[in-house]
């Protein structure tokens, strides 16, 4: 397992409409889906993960349905509603424009100023 | 903000689901984690450890899960409700007493609220109500103040008048419907074509008038009002083409009414075409409106009142050029005044209905600063428990919160009680005469009543809360825990505005008992007007005698005749008539006359009279006096020669000092020819015409029966049984003659005359019952907080009574702070109903706005109740023993 990092405040909620977008998932496999597309580098409070599903699911940018796990037990499946994939496109530009502006400003050398 | 409410609403549907649930994903979750953990090689127990560890606190994220649904203001909200009615619960004396007022409070207002939601405010059911108009004569110099407009002006304006769309004659009538010997009077309307399309609601079924239908040979046709046609037709579709049989001749349905058609208060169940002859129509009669006859009409989109108003006026002015009567219609003021329909319908009643909204509103505020007083002293009781909790951190927040619940629960539950009282009111006002008032039979408990139920509630229960909250805040922490226990005086402010409170209920009760009283007395003077006829034992009743039926002045006398012969043989009667209108009926027209020989003054104007046509004994009949000459008789309308009779004030203003009989004069605005006048054979007393508050002395004349041309007449009969009883027979007698005519409005004079004060005694009788109520809710006010002052200072009392005090001290004491407050209460109540009654003027008949008696009463009647209610907590606290008091704990 590598170096992990802390999560900047406001992604969460991002990175688990990325999860539910590609696959509807469970609460515990949005955690793992995360881990796993991050290449392990991010680290999920777990505490803070079902408050953000309701949260969105409040917003109704994603949906929830009882289903079956892979192992036959009886869980809560998470899916993206169209509001949702809209938000997360916005979401994926702004971080995408935040990002690129970022990383031009750490490599400003002297001689650009 | 739609999505989130619709979230909500689907989590507290199920809201047990929504736990159950949580629980289960959580745990799912663990299990998962830790059977993972287990894989990777973690023993069982430490990876359920660890599992848990790295989850966080269960009923934290729970906690924040629940927030993050909008739940937890939802769930506070239940939490509060659930305390609140707890502590409403604990002591169901203060809740009754709370609920109860509130409940007759609201009841009061809700009830007012559908009366005026019903006449005043709600639209009139025609789409874009708001741009229907009416358009009336008036000739306020002749005081003529309204006449209705003529066939004339209709025709004259119609298409004419650039701002109005469209524009409609109506009249509202009577026929006799229905086959030889089953006939009925029906309540009826005669409209111009185009008057359901002033209205845009027209026939549901079949089609509106025509053009050609507006001639006496050609208007056989009828439209049938949705429940004649239920009723009658059994809503037969097929009903189009079918005849009825109309004034005794066939009339062809051409159209049936959507059912919830109503126009104004009219309670027409068929409408005719509005028939005229070109004479009709003509210049001459253009200012025969005769207040029966009116226009309605639509104001064009965008085009105002004022547009309409200018062009009729220069309409009028270009009419008036040529018409020789110009200078005669200027000295009357004549114009032609253009009014919004609706509030041109009920402005009679308008004020009435507002002053009786203001006097539930005081009712409210009594009740309300009774519960707030309640409240408070409560609060007062509670006052060290708020400050503990306040001081454990309970947020501002919260504290104002519950108590914002707690009152709203209370008021709630009191506006929905007083809903149930309204609707049981409202079902009442009917008995008191509701429907007579215009649009008074559309009174009704309805969603817009529950509307206001709900609103006024909170709003109330909110305005309660405030002082309370404030009260909860304000108290010093720190000095109450310190406190002594058993309570010491309470805090100056607070006993500041327990005090304020009652004055201010005082003085409202007081205002509140003395309007009540001025509208009593208005009444009380009244109902002592005398009518100037002998009302008592005089039945009255409506026929129509159809024109195409007894088409001659001949066999309508002959009918005439048979009638009051058939009727004076029955046992009892001693006087018979029949009439073209009777007084107080509602609709009394006046017209001009014209006295030979009498010059008007400079600046004086024609004069409009009364005026009736009369066969039989009219005058002996209604019991008039004769002051002079003979009463008119049946053979006066048998013989050719011309004969009338005049009132005194007719008498009084044209031939002062002199006597009159034997004098001529003319029906109508011009001088006529000499054998055409009539000459006046007897002076009878005055009578009171339109109603008995009427101040002018206007004249009237009684022209012998065969002047009038109405359908619609009136039979009169005196009789020494009881008036109702003879109804039965009068039908029987008219049947005989004729099987085709119906009588209705089987009424006393006695009757008459109360059904003409329902617009005084219903708001006199309502103003006491509300003054009334807000007595004994002062009296159960002032008696609370007299009773919680002595409790509070029952130590205080034991000390100074084991010191030495007498009990008359003790009771003087508490005595002196009743009569301290009683005193300011009166003192503002009286500046109050001084006020009131000065504002009151208009609806007051013959009451100074200061009446010294009535106010003196209800100060009397105020301060007697209030100092009964202070005697008892007075008393009490005289018969405190000391060592009790300091022993208590």
């Amino acid at each position: 397992m590598g170096k992990t990092a802390d999560l900047l405040p406001g992604t969460l909620d991002m990175l688990i409409l990325k999860a539910v977008s590609l696959k509807p998932l469970h609460g515990y496999g949005v955690l793992l889906r995360i881990q796993q597309i991050s290449g392990d580098a991010l680290e999920i409070p777990q505490g803070s993960l079902y408050p953000a599903l309701y949260r969105l699911e409040h917003q109704e940018l994603i949906a929830a349905e009882w289903g079956v796990s892979d192992n036959n037990r009886r869980a809560k499946y998470y899916t993206l509603t169209p509001a949702g994939r809209h938000r997360l496109r916005e979401e994926t530009a702004g971080w995408n424009r935040l990002a690129s502006a970022i990383t031009s400003a750490l490599n400003a050398t002297p001689e650009e100023v | 903000m739609l999505k989130r409410l619709r979230s909500l609403f689907r989590v507290l549907k199920s809201r047990s689901g929504f736990e159950q649930g949580m629980t289960e994903e959580i745990r799912f979750h663990i299990e998962q984690y830790t059977d993972d953990l287990v894989r990777s090689g973690v023993s069982t127990q430490e990876a359920a450890r660890r599992a848990r560890i790295e989850f966080g606190g269960l009923n934290r994220v729970q906690e924040d899960c629940r927030e993050a649904r909008g739940l937890r203001t939802f769930d506070e909200l239940r939490r509060q409700l659930r305390h609140a009615g707890r502590l409403l619960r604990k002591s169901p004396g203060f809740t009754a007493t709370a609920l109860l007022t509130l409940a007759v409070c609201l009841g009061a207002n809700l009830t007012m609220f559908a009366v005026i939601d019903s006449i005043l405010l709600r639209p009139l059911p025609f789409p874009e109500a708001g741009r229907l108009v009416t358009v009336f004569n008036s000739y306020p110099k002749a005081s003529v103040d309204r006449d209705g407009s003529s066939v004339t002006n209709y025709y004259e304006r119609r298409g004419k008048i650039p701002a109005l769309a469209s524009l409609s004659i109506y009249r509202n009538g009577t026929a006799v419907v229905g086959d030889p010997g089953s006939t009925e009077r029906e309540p009826s309307a005669k409209v111009s074509p185009e008057f359901f399309a002033t209205l845009e609601t027209g026939p549901a079924v079949g089609r509106a008038f025509t053009e050609a239908e507006t001639s006496f040979q050609t208007d056989r046709v009828v439209i049938l009002t949705d429940p004649y046609w239920r009723q009658h037709f059994n809503a037969d579709t097929g009903v189009i083409g079918r005849q009825i049989r109309v004034d005794g001749i066939p009339n062809t349905v051409v159209g049936v009414l959507p059912p919830d058609f109503r126009f104004l208060s009219s309670k027409a169940r068929l409408y005719f075409p509005f028939s005229s002859s070109l004479e009709d129509r003509g210049p001459r009669q253009r200012h025969s409106g005769g207040n029966y006859k009116h226009l309605i009409a639509r104001l064009k989109p965008g085009a105002t009142l004022d547009q309409a108003q200018a062009q009729i006026d220069a309409q009028n002015a270009a009419l008036e050029m040529d018409d020789s009567r110009a200078k005669m219609l200027a000295d009357a003021g004549f114009r032609s005044v253009v009014a919004p329909l609706q509030a041109d319908h009920v402005a009679s009643i308008r004020p009435t209905l507002l002053w009786m909204q203001a006097g539930a509103l005081t009712l409210l505020l009594i009740g309300a600063v009774n519960l707030t007083n309640l409240l408070l002293i409560r609060a007062n009781s509670r006052l060290k428990e708020m400050a503990v909790r306040q001081a454990l951190g309970a947020s501002r927040w919260h504290v104002v919160s519950e108590v914002v619940v707690e009152t709203t629960l209370l008021t709630l539950t009191g506006g929905l009680l007083g809903l149930a009282i309204g609707a049981v009111v409202v079902r009442l006002l009917r008995l008191m005469g509701a429907d007579r008032l215009p649009l008074g039979s559309y009174i009704a408990v309805d969603g817009r009543m529950a509307c206001a139920a709900v609103l006024g509630s909170v709003v109330l229960g909110v305005a309660i809360a405030i002082p309370i909250a404030w009260f909860n805040l304000r108290g010093p922490c720190a000095n109450a825990i310190q406190s002594e226990t058993r309570g010491g005086t309470s805090s100056r402010a607070a006993q500041g505005l327990r005090h304020g409170f009652i004055v201010a209920q005082i003085a409202l009760a007081l205002v509140l008992l003395a309007g009540a009283g001025l509208l009593g007395l208005s009444l009380e003077k009244v109902m002592a007007v005398s009518p100037g006829f002998r009302p008592d034992h005089v039945l009255t009743g409506q026929i129509s005698v159809p024109w195409n039926k007894y088409p001659n002045w001949t066999s309508r006398l002959t009918f005439n005749a048979r009638l009051m012969e058939s009727v004076t043989r029955q046992p009892g009667v001693s006087a018979a008539a029949i009439v073209n209108n009777v007084p107080l009926s509602g609709n009394s027209g006046k017209s001009a006359a014209t006295v030979k020989g009498y010059v008007r003054r400079p600046g004086e104007t024609l004069r409009a009279h009364y005026s009736y046509g009369v066969d039989g004994d009219y005058f002996t009949a209604m019991g008039f006096s004769l002051r002079e000459g003979r009463f008119l008789t049946a053979a006066d309308s048998r013989r050719p020669e011309r004969v009338c009779v005049v009132d005194e004030d007719f008498a009084r203003y044209y031939w002062p000092g002199v006597n009159a009989i034997g004098k001529q004069l003319n029906p109508g605005g011009d001088a006529a020819v000499d054998a055409e006048l009539f000459t006046v054979v007897g002076i009878v007393g005055a009578v009171k015409q339109s109603a008995l508050t009427d101040q002018i002395a206007q004249g009237a004349v009684y022209y012998p029966y065969a002047l009038r041309r109405d359908d619609n007449l009136f039979v009169v009969v005196r009789a020494s049984l009881p008036p109702e009883s003879l109804g039965p027979v009068l039908q029987r007698l008219i049947r005989e003659i004729d099987p085709e005519l119906p009588v209705n409005d089987l009424r006393s004079m006695d009757t008459r005359i109360a059904d003409s004060l329902v617009t005084r005694r219903s708001p006199a009788l309502l103003a006491a019952i509300f003054s009334g109520i807000a007595l004994l809710l002062t009296a159960v006010g002032t008696y609370g907080v007299l009773s919680y002052a002595v409790a509070q200072r029952r130590r205080e009392i034991g000390v100074r009574m084991a010191l030495g005090a007498q009990p008359s001290q003790i009771r003087a004491q508490f005595l002196a702070l009743a009569l301290r407050l009683l005193s300011a209460g009166t003192g503002l109540g009286i500046l109050g109903a001084w006020f009131i009654g000065k504002a009151m003027q208009t609806l007051l008949f013959q009451v100074p706005a200061l009446h010294i008696a009535t106010l003196t009463a209800a100060a009397t009647v105020t301060g007697i109740i209030t100092l009964v209610a202070c005697l008892l907590p007075s008393h009490r606290a005289a018969q405190i023993s000391p060592m009790e008091a300091l022993a208590e704990p």
